[in-house]
């Protein structure tokens, strides 16, 4: 057969002009024949496996369906993963003879197609885009506020937030935009006049939860605010102090000067540090962040906490400590001790028992009598900060008008009659494009009709600006042709895909200007602009945005590790500091444009203090990430980073089939096919002396679960060795030693995850393609079609000749003609 | 025909409110004497992790079942309320499919639904529309394991996020605006409909330039205005109608766990007082502090007891707790004597508790722990499906009947097959 089927494939390239029938004929002879021999038996009548079935086949390729069948084929054949090991093998001939013949057809059926369904349908901006586009536009402190609060949660597709097909607009949502267009135009042009500064001050008398009013007022009289806990414990006891007496916050948005009268207090104690908990290493840290009543008790967590001013503070009495930061109407200050006790409950009864049993004869006896927390307080050795004044003014302009105010209005005093210039230029920034003057009319015409119904012109001209945030423009991404015949994307459309891809926001000035001109499109121009916008901070969002849907770090946090087990997660802050390596790491592929390789195996990563602790990497200080060198084989590339052990727990054990299908999923892209109906789910035992390895076993021996399972399993197992934050283990809790060894389904075994990921390094051609289609897809905004798989190759070749660089990705996918076509 | 006038007119026709807020504020109650039936209620419970099947579900049918440790708290309701073994959706995935408890429909699989992936109290709602101030209350927490139990969809899929605590539903239910702000609000609605009638305008100029994929997408842009015009006619008359009195003072959030019987209460008052129709709970999974319990691991964790005989201990006192708050809830709607009628609250309200978690250990959404109290169902027993794969009975069976036994005229809900044989009206 090896002979006909050469002399098939090379009478085919010899004469293109074969017609037909002579090539269903050619099919019905020789592949068919293969097809019974090597794939019927379990891609046929009585078996789909992967759901494929082969004896149907229809030959000439006559639809997608058929041509995804056929390059399938091809793919699976072309890495030896087909026909499986076990089963009979072609020969080599015979398996090279097919798989030319199928490259011919399936390239045949390509070029015959044409390229009707890969179109970006209009897109609405996701939330994450419309919250950048907010900022950008508005140019405003956005740290204490989020108009998408309420907004319903975007619908992912395979991990991916900007798929123009599914983000639904609703009736709810519409209403939502409304909501938050009235809340960001009030936001950023609140008052015309400059208002007047003024000082508050806090003196005794402070409350703070109930728990604590009373023993304080034991203690001292309410004369102190006392911080005992960390700001992520599970009772928050004595974790947030507030300023009761300035419930209601700032009278306006402005910059407000905080000082504040602090005092480390017993730092150094001699207690079982179990039990009275509290580094003495380190300097008490206090930290300064906003509250406002509207998000509920000021002495629990609340969803905005950025960081107004850090100290550490000194032990040598009370100090005064001094920031200035932006504060927004309705917010006060409050207070955390970052590196606080995790718990100082126990403490609290600790330090009580040893002041009552040495009772000092100075110590009035009625006062041991109280409550054990206001005895522990008054005259035990409690580590806390305690805050004795409190002086807060303002508000401050460092800049006046505010820049919000000159970007929007554009002169120091609102004028009415420039309304209409005003929401010419306001607009067109906002819809990427220059509003055409019906849709300056439109906007006119609701301010002409508020003025009619009462408004001043100032806040008639502002609900001109709410129009634009709600109008479609505004809202969906048009992607708009070119006038000309050519089937490209206009050159405002073209700066919104480039700004959306790598900013996450709208276009600036120079890339509109550049459309305008029509200069975007030349390759030159592309280049140096991607250069220069990657250089802008702004592509921190491109950063997070691609890693949320590439690597699901979205989901970090979802399902939180155990408190009790894994308490250095919640006492370190731990989440963000496992996203920002990963953060810095592709940061920093991406700027030195290293080999992508880098992602499965590095020699480096970025760590802190705290990281660096769960990674038993000793030398590392203070919360600041830098880049170290690492000299242990097992932490290189994303298998070996936190973040990416954690998303692939489950909050409570590590699951191999968890991690597995994540691995297959996201870094090869080759997702396996759900469970099958009927099958036993597996329900865990951990009374016995069986491991997840015995149990999994027992399950993989149903032949229906083995299919997939064997392909999962081995994948996952690799990683056992990772506790579920990533902390390296060689025993289970129950003392089981870990077996991390394995066998993928193409045939390398691996002892531990060191040779694992040399197993991978194999694979890497798998996971270029897998990350190259995840990023021309979020680049794109929509799925990826068969007829996008001539691109892909295009790219993946030129990416290879150019020697795999990961920026150079980035700059293949802009440059290439999908990121250009509507 | 100028739009707006088209769109007052047509609501022309939508029902006044005609509810015990406003008729208790006339001088007698003649008003309400006329109405021959109490309005239909739908109240739906779902928690994120089950319950431990082992110690829920009875081992005998019928009415004279011995109660299991968890249905204990409901025993002297045993007349009132029916426990149903063996009922789901027939899905998997998980947490990743408690979503879909109400719908019966994964969100991923609401494109090739009729009506989506809509779940039952957003059903109920729409058929309830504009009769009562708030069509439906969805109430829960947002923080759980992978962002909580998701229970609430409408029809274009999206999900329906839940009032976060006692706090925020107190102020829905009963804070009324002062009069400047009032006028605030009335101008506020004034700058809106001018805003619309802006945008909507801006949208059919851009229609023109859009081909048929685009022009699909940017229809639902043009039924979301519709939707926000009727919402904001709505909003208009019902900002005119004064809300019933507080029963209690402002209450503060705390921990769900602490704050579930004050949700309750309230969902009981707002039923009460007519200010809605439908309510739906989530008892999200994290949400709940398990140190109310005086326990160090979290609920989740404990879910997944791996057998562990003092886990599953402390699993099922955190689930022993919702089946006494349940039960606490049901002696209230007892309680409250229906305006009108001989009946309770608990005759005309249809109470569904459950989970789209079948046993949490395994992650299987099947065998779903579900029980029905009240509602105008001939209840009390327990019922026993079939287990064999191709007589299965689709939960959404019993939804179907819910449903129908509320007003609504449909023969289909998600996946249902028909009604639910064996429940029969009282």
């Amino acid at each position: 057969m090896n002979i006909r089927l050469a002399v098939l494939v090379g009478s085919l390239i010899g004469c293109s002009s074969l017609i037909a029938e002579e090539d269903t004929k050619a099919f019905n002879d020789h592949i068919r024949p293969f097809l019974e021999e090597y794939c019927i038996k379990c891609h046929g009548p009585d078996k789909q496996k992967g759901e494929r079935r082969f004896d149907t086949l229809a030959y000439p390729i006559s639809d997608d369906n058929a041509l995804i069948d056929f390059q399938d084929m091809l793919d699976l054949l072309n890495l030896g993963d087909m026909p499986p090991e076990d089963e009979e093998q072609p020969s080599s001939d015979q398996r090279q003879a097919i798989v030319d013949w199928l490259t011919q057809e399936v390239n045949k059926a390509y070029e015959s197609r044409s390229f009707t369904g890969g179109e970006t349908v209009l897109r609405r901006l996701n939330h994450r885009e419309y919250l950048n586009t907010i900022n950008d536009l508005f140019q405003m402190d956005m740290s204490m506020f989020d108009p998408t609060e309420s907004f319903p949660g975007e619908r992912l597709v395979e991990h991916q937030d900007n798929i123009g097909d599914t983000l639904i607009t609703s009736g709810y949502l519409l209403n939502r935009y409304v909501d938050a267009a009235d809340q960001i135009v009030e936001k950023a042009l609140p008052f015309q006049d400059k208002p007047e500064p003024q000082t508050w001050n806090f003196k005794g008398g402070f409350q703070q939860q109930p728990e604590l009013n009373k023993r304080h007022m034991v203690a001292h009289g309410q004369r102190y605010l006392n911080i005992y806990e960390g700001p992520n414990t599970v009772r928050r006891f004595g974790a947030y102090a507030p300023l009761y007496e300035f419930v209601d916050g700032v009278p306006e948005g402005g910059v407000y000067k905080i000082r504040t009268l602090a005092e480390a207090v017993n730092r150094y104690h001699s207690f079982n540090r179990k039990k009275v908990q509290n580094d003495p290493d380190e300097p008490m840290m206090m930290r300064v962040i906003p509250a406002n009543k509207r998000f509920g008790y000021l002495h629990m967590p609340q969803p905005f906490a950025p960081d107004l001013g850090t100290f550490a503070l000194s032990d040598d009495g009370p100090a005064w400590y001094e920031t200035e930061a932006w504060l927004d109407k309705g917010f006060a200050p409050r207070y955390n001790y970052l590196n606080g006790s995790m718990d100082i409950r126990p403490g609290f009864r600790e330090v009580a028992n040893l002041v009552i049993k040495n009772a000092d004869p100075a110590i009035p006896p009625k006062d041991l009598d109280e409550d054990y927390m206001a005895v522990a307080i008054k005259h035990g050795v409690i580590p806390h900060i305690r805050i004795h004044e409190v002086e807060v003014s303002g508000p401050f302009y460092p800049e006046w008008p505010t820049r919000t105010w000159m970007t929007i209005v554009g002169e120091e005093v609102f004028n009415p009659k420039k309304t209409r210039h005003i929401l010419q230029v306001f607009a067109s920034r906002a819809y990427r494009k220059p509003a055409s003057r019906d849709e300056v009319n439109r906007l006119m015409r609701v301010v002409e009709a508020r003025v009619d119904q009462g408004s001043s012109g100032f806040e008639a001209m502002k609900d001109g600006l709410k129009a634009v945030l709600i109008s479609p423009a505004f809202l969906y991404l048009e992607e708009e042709k070119q006038k000309s015949k050519t089937e490209r994307l206009g050159d405002f459309g073209l700066a919104s895909r480039l700004s959306y891809f790598l900013w996450g926001s709208l276009p600036d000035q120079e890339l509109l200007d550049l459309a305008k001109r029509k200069r975007l499109s030349r390759p030159s121009v592309l280049k140096s602009q991607m250069d220069r916008m990657l250089k802008d901070p702004r592509s921190d969002r491109f950063i997070s945005g691609f890693l949320d849907s590439w690597l699901t770090l979205r989901s970090l946090g979802d399902a939180p590790p155990d408190r009790n087990k894994f308490e250095v997660y919640y006492a370190e802050n731990l989440e963000d500091a496992m996203r920002m390596e990963t953060e810095m790491f592709t940061r920093n592929a991406l700027k030195e444009n290293l080999n992508i390789s880098c992602f499965l195996d590095s020699d480096f990563t970025f760590v802190n203090e705290a990281l660096a602790e769960i990674y038993g990497i000793d030398g590392i200080e203070g919360d600041n990430f830098r880049r170290i060198e690492l000299n242990d084989p097992r932490r290189g590339g994303l298998l070996g980073q936190a973040s990416i052990l954690t998303v692939t727990a489950n909050g409570v054990d590590t699951s191999p089939v968890l991690r597995g299908v994540w691995l297959l999923e996201n870094l090869l892209g080759t997702p396996p096919s759900p469970p099958p109906p009927d099958v036993e789910p597996l329900d865990p035992d951990i009374r016995g002396a069986e491991s997840i390895r015995d149990q999994l076993n027992k399950h993989r021996e149903t032949q229906a679960c083995y299919e997939c399972h064997r392909k999962i399993d081995p994948l996952g197992f690799a990683l056992e060795n990772f506790d579920p934050i990533g902390r390296w283990r060689s025993k289970y809790d129950d003392r089981i030693e870990i077996d991390a060894s394995g066998q993928l389904p193409s045939g390398e075994s691996f002892n531990d995850i060191v040779e694992f990921k040399k197993a991978m390094l194999e694979k890497k051609d798998a996971f270029t393609r897998a990350l190259t289609k995840k990023m021309l897809s979020y680049a794109l905004g929509r799925r990826l079609e068969i007829s996008d798989r001539p691109e892909i190759d295009s790219i993946l070749e030129t990416l290879e000749e150019n020697g795999d660089g990961f920026r150079d990705l980035v700059y293949l996918i802009i440059s290439s003609e999908s990121f250009a076509s509507p | 025909m100028n739009r707006r006038v088209f769109l007052k007119s047509s609501f022309a026709t939508l029902a006044l409110p005609a509810l015990e807020s406003v008729s208790s504020a006339l001088p007698s109650t003649t008003v309400r004497l006329a109405t021959v039936e109490a309005p239909k209620r739908m109240v739906c419970i779902g928690n994120s992790f089950g319950m431990y099947p082992e110690k829920f579900f009875p081992r005998e049918d019928g009415p004279n079942y011995p109660m299991t440790h968890l249905l204990s708290p409901l025993e002297k309701h045993r007349k009132d309320f029916t426990v149903f073994s063996n009922l789901d959706h027939d899905i998997k995935g998980g947490h990743f499919s408690v979503h879909s408890f109400l719908s019966g429909v994964k969100m991923g699989d609401a494109k090739g639904m009729p009506e989506g992936n809509i779940s039952i109290d957003q059903r109920a709602a729409e058929h309830v529309g504009a009769e009562t101030r708030f069509p439906s209350l969805t109430i829960g927490s947002e923080d759980g394991l992978h962002g909580g139990c998701h229970m609430c969809w409408t029809r274009t899929g999206v999900r329906v996020p839940p009032i976060p605590g006692p706090k925020e539903l107190f102020r829905k239910l009963f804070i009324n605006v002062d009069a400047a702000a009032q006028k605030e609000a009335a101008d506020n609605f004034k700058m809106r409909g001018t805003i619309l009638d802006a945008v909507h305008d801006e949208a059919k100029s851009l229609e023109r330039r859009l081909n048929g994929q685009d022009r699909e997408k940017l229809d639902e842009y043009f039924t979301s205005v519709r939707d926000v015009e009727t919402n904001l006619e709505l909003d208009k008359r019902w900002s005119s109608v004064s809300k019933p009195e507080a029963p209690f003072p402002e209450p503060q959030d705390r921990s769900l766990v602490e704050d579930i019987p004050v949700l309750y209460d309230l969902i009981a008052i707002a039923l009460k007082t007519d200010s809605t129709r439908v309510a739906s709970f989530e008892m999200a999974g994290t949400g709940f502090d398990t140190s109310f319990f005086g326990f160090n691991s979290g609920y989740h964790s404990l879910s997944h007891h791996g057998q562990k005989p003092d886990s599953i201990e402390k699993l099922v006192e955190i689930e022993f707790y919702q089946m006494q708050q349940l039960s606490r809830f049901i002696d209230k709607l007892k309680s409250i004597r229906e305006p009108d009628s001989n009946g309770s609250l608990l005759d005309s309200s249809m109470v569904l508790f459950g989970s789209g978690m079948g046993n949490a250990n395994a992650h299987v959404n099947t065998d779903l722990p579900i029980i029905l109290a009240g509602g105008g169902f001939k209840l009390g027993e327990h019922k026993r499906y079939p287990t064999e794969r191709i007589k299965r009975v689709p939960l959404c069976n019993l939804y179907l009947s819910m449903l129908q036994k509320f007003g609504v005229e449909t023969e289909t809900f998600g996946t249902s097959s028909g009604t639910l044989s064996g429940l029969k009206v009282a």
